[in-house]
């Protein structure tokens, strides 16, 4: 059964009198993998932020899990979680500190006052970095010290540190290599496969420039202009598709 | 014929130009009444008197500038972060309260900044009478609103995306705020911290020459009785103090991993702030408030100021900070572009030390002994204090700065001068400006102290006003400094935007 846990209405951004997002409806139902296509510039990265609530749309409404997002208390907005595209780490911390900020909504303030004193625990937080094939020689390096590949699988722990239902990424692949890649993608797609029989799937939209890289997902959306060009099933993905947003 | 261009490398030197009206009025002003005195003084630098009576003086009035200066200086930096904190914007955005309280809190710290520690020394000795808290009281009044400046211009950096990915997390509000901004402060106490003690002992020893205590009182004292020995063994004991200062504080290392170092902050942190509040009611219970009686006069009394008067000591002030402002900005790159040689530059720097050690109203005083009382002469003394301290900045930004334009430009066989100018001056010289515009608002409130003693502008006027009780007076120059300072402030601020 398909549960609808993000929903769009009739969505519209307007930056500096320029439309971004034009009238987007979108629904995203639980334990659903969606690449996000279209070209830079085309609103990927605006809707991304629409959807986690970062940028409030001019005119629509945002749902999740079927509740308007503005009236959401802090716990039930933390289901979601992101990986920017340009990472926003905080260069001043370490590598494990900025992983251990994942773990901020679950905590009270005298953890985050312990994790910039460098005295909480690093327990959970090295264990997602490990699984992000991230070598224990770096963990205590500042982000600033660190090579762009490390920079994003740390961005990748601290998001999968937060455990949260819904997962968006806004090419979370950029700064890897080849053999890096297979790993982060399996490790980001396979937790919304794993959790699938659970009772609070999750689910994953992940917005992409390589289209090899559409294999493990279950459906596609492509984005032209701020507009929905088409929101279909991977296997119906054709040529006439791509020709549309590219 | 091509039309004049001006770049950040002319603007730079361009202000100069106000050393012609400066200089006609100072040869004329001349006298030659002084000029032993003056030869005295200078001879003297180099003989400082030493026994064991002034020794035992020296260790008991630096003592006395140490506690005042520290004190003020901690009590500033703590409460100048807080006030940063809630006086910038990135706190507003977490808490997501309307900017109207952000612009409120700013026009009153702007308010509080705009009159200089001696005015406010003058005004609480004259309430309270001389004390030694007074001095701390004093100089916390305007640093904590000056810190907050600081503290806020800083936190304003940070970039709004990371803001917006801890907030994304949606962690409680508090631990956002903590995370984003505990490294910005830590390195904004790291970049700013010991340039903040220095102005705290350099306010310690002005507040000192009214009186307050410390060495500043000291140097006064041999001052009015020309004894220059005794002068300058208070002046190198307080450059040994400053030096010493900033090599503990740089000895320090401020690392925020370190556990135990960052509990002993904290710990500061708290008890200094548990510290405050307990005296600040201590001080408000225990006080002898008949003097404050004298506020309450302040609509009753009469004022003798006359409206033409009244805007003729604001166009006085306004015309010294711009002279000074002129002189501060354009000498130290002057005299480094022409004396640019390593000998030379030792020379500056010691030169530049010493206007930065001596306090104005003695500069001002020693100047006096053969110029007539003047706005030259105040601007001058002004100007040459401030351009010590850019100096100070250009040197070290010069020093750090990539010399391979330098180096290549003289391969090229250009003059060692004009390699200086255009491949490593050119490239300071932008942020050289948008610093001496924040110094340009320093020396605005700076003018109160050099107008106290050279007869000039509103700080006359104040100690003329506060001497004789004639509050409305105190009240109307005040209201003129800081609408002068603010204005300047405001003007400063577009031009350092348009800089950086």
């Amino acid at each position: 059964m398909n549960n609808t846990v993000l929903e769009l209405e009739n969505i519209s951004y307007k930056y500096k009198n320029v439309l971004i997002l034009n009238k987007i409806n979108l629904k995203i139902n639980s334990g659903e993998k969606i690449a996000l296509l279209g070209k830079s510039g085309s609103g990927k990265t605006t809707l991304i932020s629409v959807l986690n609530g970062t940028i409030k749309p001019t005119q629509g409404e945002v749902k999740l899990f079927n509740e308007s997002f503005e009236e959401l208390d802090r716990k039930q907005k933390s289901k979601i979680t992101t990986i920017w595209q340009d990472l926003r780490l905080i260069e001043d911390l370490s590598a494990e500190q900025n992983v251990n900020c994942g773990l901020l909504a679950e905590n009270n303030f005298y953890f985050a006052f312990k994790n910039l004193l460098n005295i909480s625990s690093f327990k959970k937080a090295h264990k997602y970095m490990k699984l992000c094939r991230l070598h224990n020689s770096i963990y205590d390096k500042k982000i600033r010290k660190l090579s762009g590949g490390q920079k994003q699988r740390v961005a990748i722990a601290r998001s999968l540190i937060q455990e949260s239902n819904i997962l968006l990424a806004d090419e979370p692949f950029n700064n890897l290599d080849p053999k890096l890649i297979t790993t982060i993608k399996n490790l980001l797609l396979e937790n919304v496969d794993k959790n699938k029989t659970k009772k609070s799937p999750k689910t994953a939209l992940v917005a992409l420039h390589r289209l090899d890289l559409l294999n493990d997902f279950d459906k596609v959306i492509g984005i032209r202009d701020g507009k929905i060009f088409f929101n279909i099933k991977r296997n119906n993905l054709k040529k006439i598709h791509l020709e549309k947003i590219y | 014929m091509n039309k004049l261009k001006l770049n950040y490398t002319s603007l730079s030197f361009l202000p100069i130009l106000v050393c012609i009206p400066l200089g006609y009025q100072l040869i004329n002003n001349i006298h030659f009444g002084g000029f032993k005195l003056f030869q005295e003084f200078l001879i003297s630098a180099f003989n400082p008197k030493i026994d064991n009576e002034i020794i035992i003086t020296v260790i008991k009035r630096l003592n006395e500038t140490i506690l005042i200066g520290f004190f003020s200086w901690l009590v500033s930096i703590i409460f100048g972060a807080i006030f940063g904190i809630i006086s910038s914007n990135i706190f507003y955005k977490i808490f997501n309260i309307p900017n109207f309280f952000y612009r409120i809190i700013r026009f009153f710290l702007t308010i509080i900044r705009s009159i200089h520690e001696v005015v406010w020394g003058i005004i609480l000795m004259q309430i309270y009478g001389i004390n030694f808290s007074i001095g701390i009281i004093a100089i916390c009044i305007p640093s904590i609103a000056v810190n907050s400046k600081v503290f806020a211009e800083q936190l304003e950096t940070i970039d709004y995306k990371n803001f917006e990915s801890i907030n994304q997390i949606n962690a409680p509000k508090f631990s956002s705020l903590l995370t984003i901004l505990w490294n910005p402060i830590i390195n904004t106490f790291k970049n700013f911290g010991l340039y903040r003690l220095e102005c705290s002992i350099r306010s310690t020893v002005i507040l000192g020459l009214f009186g307050i205590g410390g060495i500043g009182t000291s140097i006064f004292l041999s001052f009015q009785t020309l004894n220059f020995r005794e002068l300058w063994t208070y002046l190198w004991s307080l450059a040994i103090l400053i030096i010493l200062s900033g090599l503990i504080f740089k000895k320090i290392k401020f690392n925020t991993t370190n556990k135990i170092l960052s509990i002993f902050f904290i710990t500061v942190f708290f008890i200094t702030i548990l510290f405050s509040f307990s005296y600040f009611f201590y001080f408000i219970f225990h006080n002898n408030f008949e003097n404050f009686n004298s506020v309450s006069s302040l609509f009753k009394s009469s004022s003798d100021l006359g409206l033409f008067d009244y805007l003729k000591l604001i166009l006085e002030t306004i015309i010294l900070s711009l002279l000074s402002t002129g002189i501060a900005i354009s000498l130290p790159p002057l005299v480094i572009a022409i004396f640019n040689n390593n000998t030379s530059k030792i020379f500056i720097k010691i030169f530049a030390f010493l206007l930065r050690l001596i306090p104005t109203p003695v500069i001002l005083l020693t100047l006096l002994t053969f110029n007539n009382p003047s706005l030259s002469l105040a601007a001058l003394t002004l100007g040459l204090h401030n351009a010590g301290i850019t100096s100070k900045l250009l040197f070290t930004n010069l020093e750090s700065q990539d010399r391979r334009n330098y180096i290549a430009m003289k391969s090229l066989g250009i003059s060692k001068k004009t390699s200086w100018l255009f491949g490593l001056f050119s490239q300071q010289a932008k942020s050289y400006l948008a610093y001496c515009a924040y110094r340009s608002d320093i020396i605005i409130r700076e003018t109160a102290i050099v107008g106290v003693i050279g007869s000039v502008g509103l700080g006359w006027q104040l100690q003329e006003s506060l001497s004789s009780f004639a509050w409305q007076e105190v009240t109307m120059v005040l209201i003129a400094y800081s609408s002068i300072a603010i204005v300047g402030e405001l003007i400063n601020g577009k031009i350092k935007n348009s800089l950086t």
